[in-house]
């Protein structure tokens, strides 16, 4: 029973001193920690590729972390970020994908003067927390992009395919591409799927096949990621009304971009992952040597990519693997 | 009639009637009925059916699977990287995608018979260890984790031929029931696997060989998840660590709804075809309705509350009335 009391305290203590261990400021000799995305996804391995390729060129180590179970990135991500300002870095690269959790932290090590650069998300909110800047997509504008596209190539109703609901940046590109959509005129649906099926394309086709049924004049669809783009062109082609249906993604894989050169597939976005992560090494060298830095957004996409394109991509991907963030 | 209320799959093949019969009204006009939007569901029902016809064996043993899900993933990517990366034959590369089901199964078995500790959590750990095994090695290979898949004419037919919509899984998914049925039904070994559930000391005192028992059963679900791995890869042309994650809760859910017992002891392969078929149903009907998305998982979790509490209560009437 004492043994047990004694484990309490003791939990109870290094809980106490967690709390109250947060830096008073920078440690030059501190690691720099890239907090970024889970490396399962094809998108985040190319973030890491840029980071590593960009860590050997100018010589500067650095530590990336990210959740693998991503059941619970929303408060998992806080708790890594609390976790890495504790140890005192150098540097922090941070993707900002859940805000509510990970703005007040940012401010904390900030104020602490930490230098923070925002990489991938957190787009909106990087200048009033004190980084250094912000480098990637605005998702709004991609989504709004895939929106005006649509609207170009003639799309009377559009759906928008979300298939992991409740991320709010990922949200974010189908608000984009409605607007555009409704700017135009034009109609849209917004569609989900239960999370546990996030990774599952079959069960991608027949919710997407379900909702042509249900809403035969859908002329147009606009994907979140390669996968579910995939499923898209399935369950388009089930419904008999392949040529009809003009099918548009954000993100690449090999198969998406085989698709775009045979035509099934209208266009991809590229963010160009590879670069959020390489100038994120690159910013953070030339800031901590020169005190340098670009002033303001830098802006990694939206790249778009169609049959005018598809044939270099394709080459880069099949001698640089994983740069793409297609594979 | 009472002694078919009686039996364990009466509750999920009432609610999978009730619940058709309900979608057919509901979405009316849209063809969920029709041939085409019937292979739909059946396409979907199948892939997590091959699954859960022996996660319903091992749970009717009184275990847990729930590495299922990376195994998934990991036989999909074995295949990827084999075909794609090192240029072997496809042949082979399924081969060792099947065994290496089979090994993660093995390790799972010996794992619990040996330490005694709760199938649940080793299979977890067994989950992540897997998925993060197969994210680093494909890294490590080939600096990807998910690849294209180069298949060929045979193996296509065998996991990715289609009949109009209907996949070839369909087939394979009434071959696994098939399979199940008559090892639980008219093998010694079904004998064996109740046993083994409903009272392990008296079964091992019985002489039943409880460890082969569950052993055997981990390497056939370690198996089957394999065999969808490599089925979704095939028919996808890309292989990815992901695929299956949905599995994990989706197995163990219709195969509750199918009436096997959490406790182990109870339950039959015509419960699970039911509870997968069920599931099939509401998981497509719900987007042949028109309604707005966001509604589905609260509908399912409602329709797995009523099957529950209906599986009890015929349960109860099966054990208590005479």
């Amino acid at each position: 029973m004492r043994f047990v009391k004694a484990i309490c305290a003791a939990m109870t203590m290094s809980i106490a001193t967690m709390g109250v261990t947060l830096p008073t400021s920078a440690n030059d000799d501190g690691p720099i920690i890239a907090i970024s995305g889970p490396l399962s996804w094809p998108f985040f391995a190319a973030v890491k590729q840029g980071f590593d390729d960009a860590s050997e060129t100018f010589g500067l180590d650095y530590q990336y972390v990210a959740v693998t179970d991503t059941a619970n990135m929303t408060s998992d991500y806080p708790r890594l970020l609390q976790q890495a300002i504790s140890r005192n870095p150098r540097m922090l690269l941070v993707g900002e994908f859940f805000p509510d959790g990970m703005d007040p932290l940012i401010k904390e090590a900030t104020a602490a003067g930490i230098p923070v650069l925002i990489h991938n998300s957190g787009q909106t909110l990087w200048e009033q927390n004190g980084s250094i800047g912000f480098i990637g997509e605005d998702p709004f504008q991609m989504g709004y992009k895939a929106g005006e596209i649509h609207a170009r190539l003639g799309v009377k109703k559009g759906l928008c395919f979300n298939q992991v609901p409740g991320n709010p940046t990922v949200e974010e590109r189908c608000t984009g591409y409605v607007a555009a959509m409704k700017e135009a005129g034009l109609e849209t649906i917004y569609q989900t799927i239960g999370t546990g099926d996030a990774t599952n394309p079959q069960a991608m086709t027949q919710a997407i096949k379900g909702t042509l049924q249900a809403n035969n004049d859908i002329d147009g669809i606009y994907t979140l990621n390669a996968v579910p783009a995939m499923s898209a062109l399935r369950a388009v082609d089930e419904v008999g009304r392949k040529g009809e249906v003009i099918v548009g993604t954000a993100d690449l894989s090999n198969e998406a971009l085989e698709a775009i050169k045979t035509g099934d597939l209208a266009f991809a976005m590229d963010q160009q992952p590879y670069l959020q992560g390489f100038m994120s090494i690159q910013i953070a060298y030339q800031f901590l040597n020169f005190g340098l830095q670009p002033i303001g957004h830098v802006k990694t996409g939206p790249l778009v990519i169609d049959q005018s394109n598809v044939d270099h991509t394709l080459d880069v991907n099949k001698k640089h693997a994983g740069v793409r963030g297609a594979s | 009639m009472m002694s078919f209320v009686r039996k364990p799959e009466f509750g999920a093949i009432a609610a999978f009637l009730l619940t058709y019969l309900f979608f057919t009204f509901a979405t009316s006009g849209t063809g969920f009925v029709s041939v085409n939007g019937t292979a739909g569901w059946l396409n979907l029902a199948a892939e997590l059916g091959i699954v859960a016809i022996p996660v319903g064996l091992l749970m009717i043993s009184g275990e847990f699977d729930l590495s299922i899900g990376s195994t998934v993933g990991a036989a999909s990517m074995i295949v990827a990287l084999g075909t794609n990366h090192f240029g072997v034959p496809i042949w082979p590369t399924i081969a060792l995608a099947l065994m290496a089901g089979m090994l993660i199964g093995l390790c799972n078995g010996l794992a619990v018979v040996k330490t005694n500790l709760p199938s649940f959590i080793v299979t977890l750990a067994t989950n992540f260890i897997v998925i993060g095994a197969t994210m680093g090695f494909s890294r490590l290979i080939a600096n990807v984790t998910s690849s294209s898949i180069v298949s060929s004419e045979s193996a296509k037919l065998l996991f990715a031929a289609r009949w109009g919509q209907a996949n070839i899984s369909v087939l394979w998914w009434g071959i696994a029931t098939a399979i199940g049925f008559w090892v639980l039904s008219r093998a010694v070994f079904g004998n064996w696997i109740y046993a083994t559930g409903g009272n392990l000391q008296a079964a091992r005192s019985a002489g039943v060989p409880v460890d082969r028992v569950k052993i055997i059963l981990f390497m056939a679900t370690g198996f089957a998840a394999a065999f969808v791995g490599i089925m979704q890869g095939i028919q996808w042309n890309s292989g990815n660590s992901t695929y299956g994650m949905g599995y994990v809760f989706q197995a163990p859910i219709v195969v509750v709804i199918g009436g096997i017992l959490l406790t182990g002891g109870y339950g039959t392969v015509t419960g699970i075809f039911f509870g997968t078929a069920l599931f099939g149903v509401i998981s497509t009907g719900i987007f042949y309705t028109g309604w707005n998305t966001d509604w589905v998982q609260l509908f399912l979790g409602v329709l797995l509350g009523a099957a529950v509490l209906a599986n009890n209560y015929v349960r109860r009437l099966a054990l208590t009335s005479r």
